[in-house]
């Protein structure tokens, strides 16, 4: 089915939830101290915004989820590039990356506090063990699965190993990172307001932790709200950056 | 072989004095590929190599190009010893290598931009080479929006753009149908008539071989692949490939080079199970017009 034709239904399942919702709670049949109410949450979302309250959270974690992204997907790609061509290195950090890999980020997320303070720096910090491991993965992948006539018909064109690096090893391994794309600057956000979460001064995750600490399921899901509505915009923000960049791509092409 | 006595006689384009190269095995062992291959290429001209497959006729084109390094005897191109990348050769490999991200234009255009000349131009003589292969209008094509056959055309304008002295061509047309094929073949004599590069092409295919070439060498099946027959072919030039493979002379050639090659085809078959089924298949029917 097409995009146009689901739309009504899917704005209908929205509006028959929140109208449920609303309804249920307005007669009391639920208590709206434990799961509030939509109108209340859309009000409190409309105060947020006409006070400006949210934006200095918004632009917090918005700033951190850009710098866990970014410092994050530069180490992969290095130590992805440095770690394929180097079979000895691989072979040596083999173990304890698999290892790094399997442990449950969340318990770094107080030690990074404890190093970086309450700041936007843990944040990023706890954003770039996520984004790392991820792009550093399909940057590896995309440079060892480089076909080698590929690389062998750059070299009889006379390309360098420099040369093989920009034309040939570099754009392969882009294929690989932008297919994860989405499933890295998610992490990234992920990261962000984790870290928010369990302790921080501003932020996303700090707006939901506050509201919850005092009871104010109102602020707890009105946060989720404004924190859904964020994910959806970078989520459309990646889509088109893919879409540019793999533009070559058959499927890329046919999908939009 | 290099120094002094070389000059007294016309210098190769290419030549393998007694080459043989052996392959380290993931599991231990090694594998000898080709083994006491010595032939000569002369400068314009057209050789084709047949043999079966598994047989080592990439091996003897990775060893021309520079790719692969011998582990006895010598490859020389005009005299010098390969050691590294031949940079007198282009080479037209059998898969698509043509960069899937780049468009027609920026494909063709690598190999000038590599040589460091100017970007513009690059971008003009590139725009001449499509249009020479007949791809003018297809520029900013990328190469999954393109044919097969147009592809190989893209290879082959890249693969010339650099002004190759020897084309190496690894079975280029194998995965074309036959109607692209031959107009492919038929482009490729039109554009090596021109300028007359010394090509050395290898293929399983008899017919082709004979339709293309000046001369065809037979390399024997592998492990140890050798070259067991060389057979010119006198056919008159320009030649329409599929035209040409209706005289009298071509069906004598041919049968002249399937008697040799034959038996080679069934050791390799024998050796690699049903592999090489097809090809027995093939050439079995076609000896017999």
């Amino acid at each position: 089915m097409s995009r146009v034709r689901l739309l009504p239904y899917q704005i209908g399942v929205l509006a028959v939830a929140l109208a449920a919702w609303q309804a249920t709670t307005q007669r009391r049949w639920v208590d709206p101290f434990f799961f509030s109410q939509p109108s209340a949450i859309a009000r409190r979302i409309g105060e947020w915004f006409a006070t400006g309250f949210i934006y200095r959270h918004l632009g917090t974690t918005a700033l951190e989820t850009v710098l866990a992204f970014l410092t994050g997907a530069a180490l992969g790609v290095v130590f992805g590039f440095w770690f394929a061509r180097s079979p000895l290195l691989s072979g040596v950090f083999d173990p304890y990356l698999k290892m790094a890999n399997a442990l449950p980020r969340v318990v770094l997320a107080p030690i990074f506090t404890l190093w970086f303070g309450l700041g936007v720096l843990s944040k990023v910090a706890f954003g770039v063990t996520l984004v790392f491991f991820i792009v550093f993965f399909n940057t590896y992948q995309g440079i060892r699965e480089v076909d080698a006539d590929l690389l062998n018909n750059a070299r009889m064109l006379g390309a360098s190993e420099r040369d093989l690096l920009r034309h040939v090893l570099l754009p392969s391994a882009l294929v690989w990172i932008l297919s994860s794309l989405h499933t890295s600057v998610g992490l990234a956000l992920v990261g962000a307001v984790v870290g928010e979460y369990l302790g921080a001064g501003r932020g996303l995750g700090y707006v939901i932790a506050q509201s919850e600490g005092t009871f104010d399921t109102t602020g707890v899901f009105a946060g989720m709200t404004v924190l859904a509505a964020f994910t959806l915009v970078i989520d459309l923000i990646v889509t088109g950056i893919e879409q540019r960049l793999l533009a070559w791509k058959p499927e890329a092409a046919g999908r939009a | 072989m290099i120094s002094g006595g070389a000059y007294t006689r016309r210098v190769s384009a290419i030549e393998f004095a007694d080459v043989a190269h052996r392959f380290a095995l993931a599991r231990g062992g090694s594998y000898v590929a080709v083994d006491g291959v010595s032939f000569t290429v002369a400068p314009g001209e057209f050789v084709a190599i047949v043999g079966p497959t598994g047989a080592g006729k990439s091996t003897l084109l990775n060893l021309a190009a520079g790719l692969l390094r011998s582990t006895a005897g010598t490859v020389s191109s005009f005299g010098r010893r390969v050691d590294g990348i031949n940079r007198r050769a282009a080479y037209l490999f059998q898969q698509d290598v043509l960069l899937p991200w780049k468009t027609a234009l920026d494909n063709v255009v690598l190999g000038p931009l590599l040589h460091r000349r100017p970007r513009a131009e690059a971008d003009a003589l590139a725009r001449r080479w499509l249009a020479r292969v007949g791809l003018a209008g297809f520029e900013n094509r990328y190469p999954h929006q393109l044919s097969g056959g147009m592809r190989k055309r893209v290879a082959l304008a890249q693969s010339l753009i650099v002004g190759p002295e020897i084309l190496l061509m690894d079975e280029p047309f194998s995965a074309l149908d036959v109607q692209t094929r031959a107009l492919m073949e038929n482009d490729l004599l039109r554009i090596w008539q021109d300028d007359r590069k010394t090509v050395l092409f290898v293929t399983h295919d008899l017919e082709e071989a004979i339709a293309l070439a000046d001369r065809v060498l037979v390399l024997s099946a592998g492990p140890g692949a050798r070259i067991i027959g060389t057979h010119p072919v006198p056919l008159p030039r320009p030649r329409d490939v599929t035209e040409v493979r209706l005289e009298p002379a071509f069906q004598d050639i041919y049968r002249a080079v399937w008697r040799q090659l034959r038996g080679e085809v069934l050791r390799a078959y024998a050796a690699s199970g049903a592999g090489v089924l097809g090809q027995v298949a093939s050439g079995g029917t076609a000896s017999a017009p």
